[in-house]
């Protein structure tokens, strides 16, 4: 048979296959099209049926151009017959709720940016209260008089529209859950680079509250920060671990190789990341709704002790390691 | 994809699957990649300008111009982190700018991107991103501009050109060629299939010269006839004397009668043809 005659031949299954393969493109992604098995199964029969004349594209003598042609068909049709299978909604929720605290819990890396976090938090809170001069030194003498300034009012009294709580939920989403994504990024550089950012947003946020407490406007900066604290502050240890977490694992390998060992740590990081987003979501909602206005101060403070008691709920009741039944071990 | 194993030629990355093929890739380079992003921030840019002005003639409309501000700094928020993410993750590895580019984010075993692996490679973004260069327009008004340098140094110092976000991730950024299939193979006007009858029938065309054939007649449309000329004359030179052939038969003719004679006819129905062509 001519080359002629087996290209007029294949032509069609050629072209089906390439018509096919948008039909599975298409079929990817949000939409809840699903390609009805015998779609897939003649996808499959084309697909191999093709590979097959690549073979023999030699032994037929086909035109260089449409060994080409084939080539690039067959690859197109080899991506789209293996692929991941998508997020889905109940495996994200096991995922968050079931796996990702235990993981949490046995993470050393967490608990690192944990003790660093609140150790230099609580140190230079200390330090700033009993040392006159220091918070002046660490965070400079215009943004403490900035500082004091803001909070000259007590919360509530400000002219402060509804509206411009808004304004300042979107503020707080762009700007903390940036600082947390950034702050997780830098962890990328061997550990360090988070440990260092994490240390000078802890000293600067601990110097801050130490010196906000000498102050006359003591009140009114606790009246604030206080109900969205538990959630902000976590939120940003959570990032910094995961970040932790995968700087270290290029360094310390446990004998897989470093790409490799770096590519298992980005399989809890990530998740944990979006876990810290969410977290400086309710944390914007709550400072900007609950922290500037006018309730009284124990139901901010009831607000704080309701979200501590959550986040210990979900860090410690169900990170409690635990075997569960049915389960396999190595899992 | 376990079985899936690789080599690598240049910019050119074979993978062998597991149904035992060979599929080619070329791997993109950070010019090709820089025009994708550039498209990419103007998308971004243009979108998040005409949701501003769209957003906010409505808040302020009702009077919840606070509001407007909120929501267009959530959004802001999210394309600035998840814009890469969330096309890569849901259209399969292409955002429009690499898709206008003919870009695609690809696992190194040459299969398509998990969501989590798109969205892993896009917040580290950040950090290939670097340095920062703050760029001072007025006294108040900063514009960052990316440098991209850790970005490119990773990528230039592996053979895949992945940076960092690539790295921890096993993502590769490949340049999707994609050929066309011709409608029909080029037909031979009948003075060609006279030349190729006056081939001896036992000459057999063997596949280098069949390669070469097909690759000259099937571009002989695009070039000049002097050009054609020039290119057939020395490979029509050595054939003419081997086929005992006229120097009166032209080079591309013969070219053509040979491509002919390789693909197209068979002997049988070369003769058949003949007395076509002889009764009309």
């Amino acid at each position: 048979m001519k080359v002629s005659e087996l290209l007029n031949k294949k032509r069609d299954q050629w072209q089906e296959l390439d018509r096919l393969c948008q039909v599975m493109a298409g079929a990817m992604g949000f939409s809840r099209r699903r390609v009805p098995p015998e779609i897939v199964l003649r996808f499959s029969q084309l697909h191999r049926s093709a590979i097959a004349d690549l073979a023999l594209a030699e032994a037929y003598q086909l035109p260089p151009d449409v060994t080409e042609y084939l080539r690039c068909l067959v690859a197109r049709a080899h991506s789209q017959l293996y692929r991941r299978r998508s997020l889905s909604f109940r495996g994200l929720l096991d995922t968050v709720f079931r796996v990702l605290p235990q993981k949490f819990f046995t993470d050393r890396c967490l608990w690192l940016a944990f003790f660093i976090f609140w150790g230099t938090f609580f140190g230079s809170g200390l330090y700033a209260y009993y040392q006159p001069g220091f918070a002046e030194h660490v965070v400079g003498e215009q943004q403490l008089a900035g500082l004091q300034e803001m909070y000259s009012f007590p919360a509530g009294s400000r002219p402060m529209g509804d509206d411009d709580s808004g304004m300042m939920f979107g503020y707080y989403v762009f700007n903390n859950a940036g600082i947390g994504l950034r702050v997780f990024a830098l962890g990328l550089a061997f550990g360090v680079g988070g440990m260092v950012i994490l240390l000078i947003n802890a000293s600067h946020l601990g110097t801050m509250f130490g010196y906000m407490a000498t102050t006359e406007q003591s009140g009114n900066f606790f009246h604030f920060v206080t109900a969205h604290g538990p959630f902000e502050l976590t939120a940003i240890v959570l990032a910094a671990g995961a970040g932790m977490r995968l700087g270290f694992s290029i360094v310390y390998t446990s004998g897989f190789t470093r790409r490799d060992s770096l590519r298992e740590a980005s399989q809890t990081a990530l998740p944990a990341i979006g876990v810290a987003v969410a977290m400086f979501g309710v944390a914007a909602l709550i400072e900007a709704f609950v922290s500037p206005s006018v309730l009284p101060y124990w139901v901010k403070a009831a607000v704080a002790v309701l979200s501590t008691v959550l986040l210990f709920l979900y860090f410690f009741v169900l990170g409690w390691p635990r075997k569960e039944q049915g389960e396999v071990a190595s899992d | 994809m376990s079985t899936t194993t690789s080599e690598q030629l240049e910019t050119t990355i074979l993978l062998v699957t597991p149904e035992n093929f060979g599929v080619t890739h070329r791997v993109a380079g950070p010019f090709l990649r820089l025009a994708a992003y550039l498209i990419d921030f103007a998308i971004r840019v243009l979108f998040l300008y005409a949701v501003l002005q769209i957003v906010m003639s409505i808040f302020v409309a009702i009077g919840l111009e606070g509001y407007g501000v909120g929501l267009f700094l959530v959004l802001l928020f999210f394309i600035d982190w998840f814009y890469g993410g969330f096309f890569e993750g849901f259209f399969n590895g292409q955002t429009p700018g690499k898709r206008i580019c003919r870009l695609r984010v690809v696992t190194i075993d040459g299969g398509p991107i998990s969501p989590l692996q798109a969205f892993l490679r896009n917040i580290l973004r950040f950090i290939d991103s670097m340095p920062v260069y703050i760029w001072v327009i007025a006294l108040d008004k900063f514009i960052p501009l990316c440098l991209y340098q850790v970005g490119l140094w990773a990528a230039m110092s592996n053979p895949r050109f992945q940076r960092l976000g690539d790295l921890v991730c096993g993502t590769m950024v490949i340049f999707e060629e994609r050929h066309w299939l011709r409608p029909a193979m080029p037909k031979p006007d009948p003075l060609t299939i006279e030349v190729a009858s006056s081939i001896p029938p036992n000459f057999e065309v063997s596949k280098s010269l069949a390669r070469v054939l097909a690759y000259y007649v099937e571009r002989r449309h695009k070039f000049s006839p002097m050009r054609l000329y020039e290119m057939a004359e020395p490979l029509a030179t050595q054939l003419r004397a081997e086929l005992e052939l006229p120097e009166s038969v032209g080079a591309d003719r013969l070219l053509c009668a040979l491509y002919y004679r390789a693909f197209i006819s068979d002997s049988q129905e070369q003769t058949q043809r003949e007395s076509l062509v002889i009764q009309t």
